[in-house]
């Protein structure tokens, strides 16, 4: 059945595919804030890069509560969030970004002032702070794959690519920023990673899309609706052409110009941010009776 | 203990919505929130053309990934299985309403509550003592009217159908009305792919 052919029921008493609506843009900033800063603060910390990690930590501490508070219901009681680690994703998703900020501003504040207070650069307490950051990075870089494709009712996201889809994404974000942080000398030696990260975020769309084309009928229609309506423009505009295919030519061609590096970096994140909303907008529930869902009667 | 579910009899459904009316008048939904809808849909060609209706409620699920993914513990399920939520635990993240495949959980936006159900921006006597019992921006669903329930009553959606489309009971036991259904006209789940187990079951 064409895409034309489609039943979108929308909000209305019909059968029909159902749109999520319920995780919107501000959804997607937070996902975008948390994984773009925690990417940064990870390859800034193995860079030694503590400009890096600062900037990697403001919009994980800022963007990504702002905007989940803007999202929830009853903000006043956010903190419940973090009450049941055992069974949710966004229980612990919390707690390892509570615990990102905490030992990452730590780390920052000793990496900059520890020398007055006999905390040397490396010291066992550093490596020690270094470890738990970098894995609370790790995992906010990844938890909100987690948190989307536990969900089966979203059949595109019931993927397990979504959380190899995060992490890709967010190191490959990191690395693109830290190329216009760190020095010229450490910037060069992130060009192949850099590369590598962005036709791995390329490979990582086509696996996902192919699993849902040849999935449930829900993850194919969604799949549909990324690549022949209005989505499509987004999609191969945005997230394919401005987020991979000219950054990783820029990279290619001009590895060395800061020009290149900087229009490389704002299409990057272009086209992530993209992709994080549409994402979203794709989402689609099943119609009800999936046993024959368009002549239930028969 | 009991497993309370329900049948839907999809031959007997005329698509009058009184269940829907019932429902809402139960439970005190603002405008634009539904926890149970009647689904219409035409198939075939003319002159061969018909419509279905399909009703639709939370399926209760028994082993329901909206309780799962709840990260404060608000929506948990009582021992005769109905799946309730915990209104004074709910922080609105909408987690359940991603998580549920039926899509059958609302946020009560805080707006909802603000224009009343005839649209003139005033509130009847009726809807300000309903309202209470919403905290605005939390996220619900039907519960079976448990309140009924809890008094031997069925739910509002079933007393209020007219044509017995809605049949509520012990799915436990054998001799219960919807048991005998489910197992005589080979009731079936909605999304049964999607392994949830509901207590909501289909027959036509």
């Amino acid at each position: 059945m064409a895409i034309a052919d489609k039943v979108f029921s929308g909000d209305t008493f019909k059968v029909g595919y159902r749109f999520q609506r319920h995780w919107d843009n501000s959804m997607a900033y937070a996902f975008f804030c948390a994984e773009a800063g925690a990417g940064l603060f990870f390859v800034s910390m193995l860079l030694g890069s503590v400009p890096g990690m600062i900037i990697g930590l403001i919009p994980v501490a800022t963007g990504k509560p702002y905007f989940h508070l803007s999202h929830m219901g009853v903000p006043a009681r956010s903190w419940r969030a973090a009450l049941r680690p055992d069974r949710s994703w966004i229980s612990r998703g919390l707690l390892g970004l509570s615990a990102l900020i905490g030992f990452g501003g730590l780390l920052v504040l000793c990496l900059m002032f520890g020398s007055q207070f006999g905390v040397e650069a490396n010291s066992a307490a550093i490596t020690i702070l270094k470890l738990l950051a970098g894995g609370f990075a790790l995992m906010t870089m990844t938890y909100q794959g987690f948190a989307m494709s536990h969900s089966s009712a979203i059949a595109i996201w019931n993927s397990a690519v979504l959380p190899l889809s995060s992490f890709i994404y967010s190191l490959a974000a990191g690395v693109t920023i830290a190329r216009l942080v760190v020095s010229s000398a450490e910037s060069a030696t992130l060009v192949d990673a850099q590369l590598l990260l962005l036709l791995s975020v390329g490979i990582m769309h086509l696996m996902l899309l192919h699993a849902a084309w040849h999935g449930t009928p829900g993850a194919r229609t969604s799949t549909e609706l990324l690549l022949q309506t209005n989505y499509a423009k987004w999609f191969w505009g945005l997230t394919v052409a401005a987020g991979i295919v000219l950054p990783a030519l820029l990279v290619w061609v001009a590895p060395t110009s800061m020009v290149a590096s900087i229009v490389a970096c704002a299409g990057m994140l272009v086209g992530f941010m993209a992709w994080r909303i549409l994402i979203f907008k794709i989402g689609l529930y099943e119609p009800i009776l999936s046993m024959n869902p368009f002549n239930p009667m028969q | 203990m009991a497993r309370m579910g329900m049948v839907f009899d999809l031959k007997a459904c005329i698509g009058c919505n009184a269940c829907v009316i019932g429902c809402k008048q139960e439970n005190s939904l603002p405008d634009g929130v539904f926890f149970t809808k009647t689904l219409s849909e035409e198939y075939g060609v003319y002159p061969a053309a018909n419509r279905v209706y399909i009703p639709t409620i939370c399926n209760q699920c028994e082993d329901a990934p909206c309780e799962k993914v709840c990260p404060t513990g608000a929506t948990y399920t009582r021992e005769d299985g109905i799946v309730m939520v915990d209104d004074a635990k709910c922080i609105g993240c909408s987690t359940c309403a991603v998580a549920c495949p039926y899509d059958m959980r609302t946020q009560m936006e805080a707006e909802s509550f603000l224009n009343g159900l005839f649209g003139d921006g005033e509130l009847t006597p009726f809807e300000e003592q309903g309202y209470g019992r919403y905290t605005p921006g939390t996220v619900h669903k039907c519960d079976f009217c448990s309140q009924r329930v809890d008094v031997g009553l069925d739910p509002a959606c079933v007393v209020t159908c007219p044509t017995n489309a809605r049949i509520f009971g012990d799915l436990d036991d054998p001799e219960s009305a919807p048991a005998k259904m489910i197992v005589e006209r080979k009731g079936r789940p909605p999304l049964p792919e999607k392994n949830t187990k509901p207590k909501v079951f289909y027959v036509n």
